[in-house]
């Protein structure tokens, strides 16, 4: 039986693909499908590709912000710099603590909420929202919000702390480098769990009844069902979330500039927030830039190294 | 299979034709403006971080523009307020886009940055009656405006920091004046322990904070023409200061907000609750203290004295005339409007220190009593070193004076690094 379940959706994805051939789609797609694609491609070209392009050639000049002026090419200049710059190495350790800090919390929460809220249970559409509620609140105002908690004199945290006696006086949370990183990540966690929640919930709806009946039926207790027909059923989706979690949290941008601004003295500046400091502050547009193509060069490594191990672990585990 | 393409080209083409206007546009605009009495027309755009729903804002729009406009018909004035903190990147953006607005009521800190930039106009050629403005004005807050060999605006308004106590907080301490020298501050911060009050609080290390201590302790930044600052920011007397704000620290008598963390109590609420003694502020804060603490005395003195006297640092508003302006000469008719003295006077009863010397002091305390500190502070402030290095030499002192603060190097160690580093920025500018 377990053979029978697993083949269908087999045969679905295959009756899909022989229903059209790849030569004749193409041909049907035609100069209307073009037509169709084209106002997309434009605007992608025209709001994403071409400013990416114009950062690139920034990245290497000595950038005049005035049209007209001369913006003399330097070569890998801007590179050399960052590469002996304290601060961007200190960014890029920042923003890896707050990926190690935030993506596992979110990852595992959002999966004991999605199973939760997976099950009938009353209020169980409430619930859901409850939870996805940070997600659609805006950044700004819960990073307000989070700057008061953990202010130094009247902040709830502090007082919490202080009145169960954990600490003897108040800490000036977002004055020190990692007690203040530790202050925007439980951000970051609280304002994302809903999402991977959301994520999964979709995922978890697609398991099939039929195979935790039999797996049920073949003597699978809870945990092993949740281990052999749940887990290799929204690994895809896990996979998927863990890659685009790590991005967001390499990305991680106006909790900090709220919360802490990157000081002090840069104790807790981001990739993204040191980025908009050189551009906008120092106006060293080439030196952003080159910050900008540095940091994508880091998310595209690490995303293909996380895609690669995924795609070995699945290999494995055939 | 090409067809697509054909279907392509003319989108392609409207976005090429598009970029295409956006570079012809540059050529257009008008030449220098025509002597004050020209006929004028048109409208006028005019930038500023007057803040939103405050008396200042609704005194530009309701009083003084429809003036204006009934002064010269034909003539509109639009007002656009932008927040402070988002006022540089837009100026940045629109200046890059060549989009930027007639006139800008610009931080006087980023008037040489601007003229670098080349998207404001000298005033001393462009208007033909300069030297009659330049005349009215006061030379401190005219000198903001100097980059090289021009003037690039005209003050505003103006402003400058002064001490501001709280009595009660004082009396805790065992004292009944607020300290007027140094020594005096010293001896204060050596009573704070077991009292839940701090002799002084100041909320980071940059210029605007630490300047008025450096200067009146006889330090300075820079040589005056600007050139090095070896021996200035580096020298003993600078050192000296950077000295006594560590040791208050160590002593618990200044709160560490100095040390620039954003959780802390921010001293314009230390201060009237009584946690902070002594703090320094400019005018804007009486309007504040009005509204968030109705029942706290707020009390003015002068800066400290040290050394060399009490030094503050200036700040306000200077007005500038943009390259990008398509109607130059109503703009700068608007500009001659602002610094009219009854303008100047009516900005005055909303906060807007007015920068005309024909509007003496006795005038200003008729409108406002608190303004009698002020004026006389201004006498003797400085301006911050005029560069368009200056927010890099800033985030240096800021940096150099916390680790010095701090404990993480000697202050002479930290400043000699702050003089390096400072002299490297004033060279990329010569």
């Amino acid at each position: 039986m377990t053979a029978a379940v697993t083949a269908s959706p087999t045969i679905a994805r295959a009756d899909l693909v022989s229903t059209r051939s790849p030569g004749r789609r193409r041909g049907r797609a035609g100069l209307p499908g073009y037509v169709f694609v084209a106002p997309g491609f434009l605007a992608y070209g025209l709001v994403v590709l071409w400013p990416a392009l114009q950062a690139l050639v920034m990245s290497f000049q000595q950038y005049k912000l005035r049209k007209g002026l001369a913006s003399p090419f330097i070569g890998w200049a801007n590179y050399a710099r960052a590469i002996q710059d304290p601060v961007v190495l200190r960014s890029f350790a920042n923003s890896a603590f707050y990926v190690l800090v935030t993506v596992p919390p979110q990852l595992i929460i959002g999966l004991v909420l999605a199973i939760l809220l997976d099950k009938a249970m009353p209020a169980r559409t409430f619930f859901r929202v409850l939870f996805y509620l940070p997600v659609i609140t805006s950044w700004v105002v819960v990073s307000l919000l989070f700057k008061w908690l953990f202010a130094t004199d009247d902040g709830v945290f502090n007082w919490i702390l202080t009145s169960i006696g954990l600490v003897s006086h108040n800490v000036d949370w977002l004055g020190q480098r990692w007690t203040a990183m530790l202050a925007v990540s439980l951000l970051g966690i609280w304002k994302g769990v809903g999402w991977s929640m959301l994520i999964l919930l979709a995922s978890l709806a697609g398991v099939s009844e039929d195979l935790h009946e039999a797996a049920a039926i073949d003597g699978a207790g809870t945990w092993r069902r949740f281990l052999y027909v749940t887990l290799p059923h929204i690994r895809g989706t896990v996979v998927t979330i863990t890659i685009l979690l790590v991005m967001g949290g390499l990305n991680v941008f106006p909790s900090i500039l709220l919360m802490t601004g990157g000081g002090p003295a840069d104790a807790t500046q981001v990739p993204l927030t040191y980025i908009y400091k050189q551009a906008f502050t120092f106006l060293d547009f080439g030196y952003g830039a080159a910050l900008s193509y540095l940091l994508a060069f880091f998310v595209v490594v690490i995303s293909l190294l996380q895609y690669g191990a995924a795609k070995l672990v699945e290999r494995r585990s055939e | 299979m090409k067809t697509w393409l054909k279907a392509l080209a003319p989108a392609v083409g409207l976005v090429l034709s598009l970029s295409a206007c956006g570079a012809a546009g540059t050529a257009m605009g008008t030449s220098a403006s025509q002597a004050p009495s020209a006929a004028i027309s048109g409208s006028v755009t005019f930038w500023h971080a007057y803040s939103a729903d405050s008396p200042e804002l609704s005194t530009l729009e309701k009083v003084l523009i429809p003036k204006f406009e009934s002064l010269h018909p034909g003539v509109t004035v639009k007002s656009v307020p932008v927040p402070y903190d988002s006022l540089h990147q837009k100026l940045v953006t629109a200046a890059a886009g060549e989009q930027l607005p007639d006139l800008v009521r610009s931080d006087i800190i980023w008037v040489p940055e601007l003229a670098n930039l080349d998207v404001i106009e000298p005033l001393d050629t462009t208007l033909p009656d300069f030297a009659d403005l330049k005349a009215k004005v006061f030379p401190g807050p005219l000198a903001t405006n100097k980059w090289k060999d021009h003037y690039y605006g005209l003050p505003l308004d103006t402003n400058t920091r002064v001490l501001m106590y709280n009595a009660d907080a004082l009396k805790k301490l065992g004292v009944t004046q607020p300290p007027a020298t140094f020594d005096e501050l010293k001896a204060l911060s050596a009573k704070t322990a077991g009292t839940g009050v701090f002799a002084y609080a100041e909320g980071g290390t940059g210029g605007w904070s630490v300047l008025p201590w450096i200067w009146s302790g006889g330090g300075s930044v820079t040589d005056d023409a600007v050139t090095t600052a070896t021996g200035h920011i580096n020298g003993a007397d600078t050192v000296a200061v950077v000295q006594m704000l560590a040791d208050m620290l160590k002593q618990k008598g200044i709160s560490d907000i100095i040390l620039g963390g954003q959780g802390g109590t921010k001293t314009s609420d230390g201060l009237p609750k009584g946690q902070f003694a002594t703090i320094l502020d400019g005018p804007w804060m009486f309007p504040i203290m009005k509204s968030q603490y109705p029942n706290f005395d707020l009390k003015t003195a002068p800066i400290p004295a040290g050394k060399a006297g009490s030094i503050s640092v200036v700040g306000g508003e200077d007005i500038v005339l943009t390259k990008d302006s398509k109607n130059k000469a109503a703009a700068a008719e608007f500009l001659r409007f602002l610094l009219s003295e009854d303008s100047q006077m009516e900005m005055a009863k909303t906060g807007q220190m007015p920068v005309l010397s024909s509007i003496t002091a006795d005038k200003l305390n008729a409108i406002q009593p608190y303004y009698g500190t002020f004026v006389e502070q201004l006498k003797t402030a400085q301006p911050r070193t005029p560069s368009p290095a200056w927010p890099k030499i800033d985030e240096v002192i800021s940096k150099q004076v916390l680790t010095a603060i701090k404990g993480e190097a000697t202050p002479q160690a930290a400043m000699d690094a702050a003089a390096t580093q400072i002299n490297a920025l004033i060279a990329q500018y010569k």
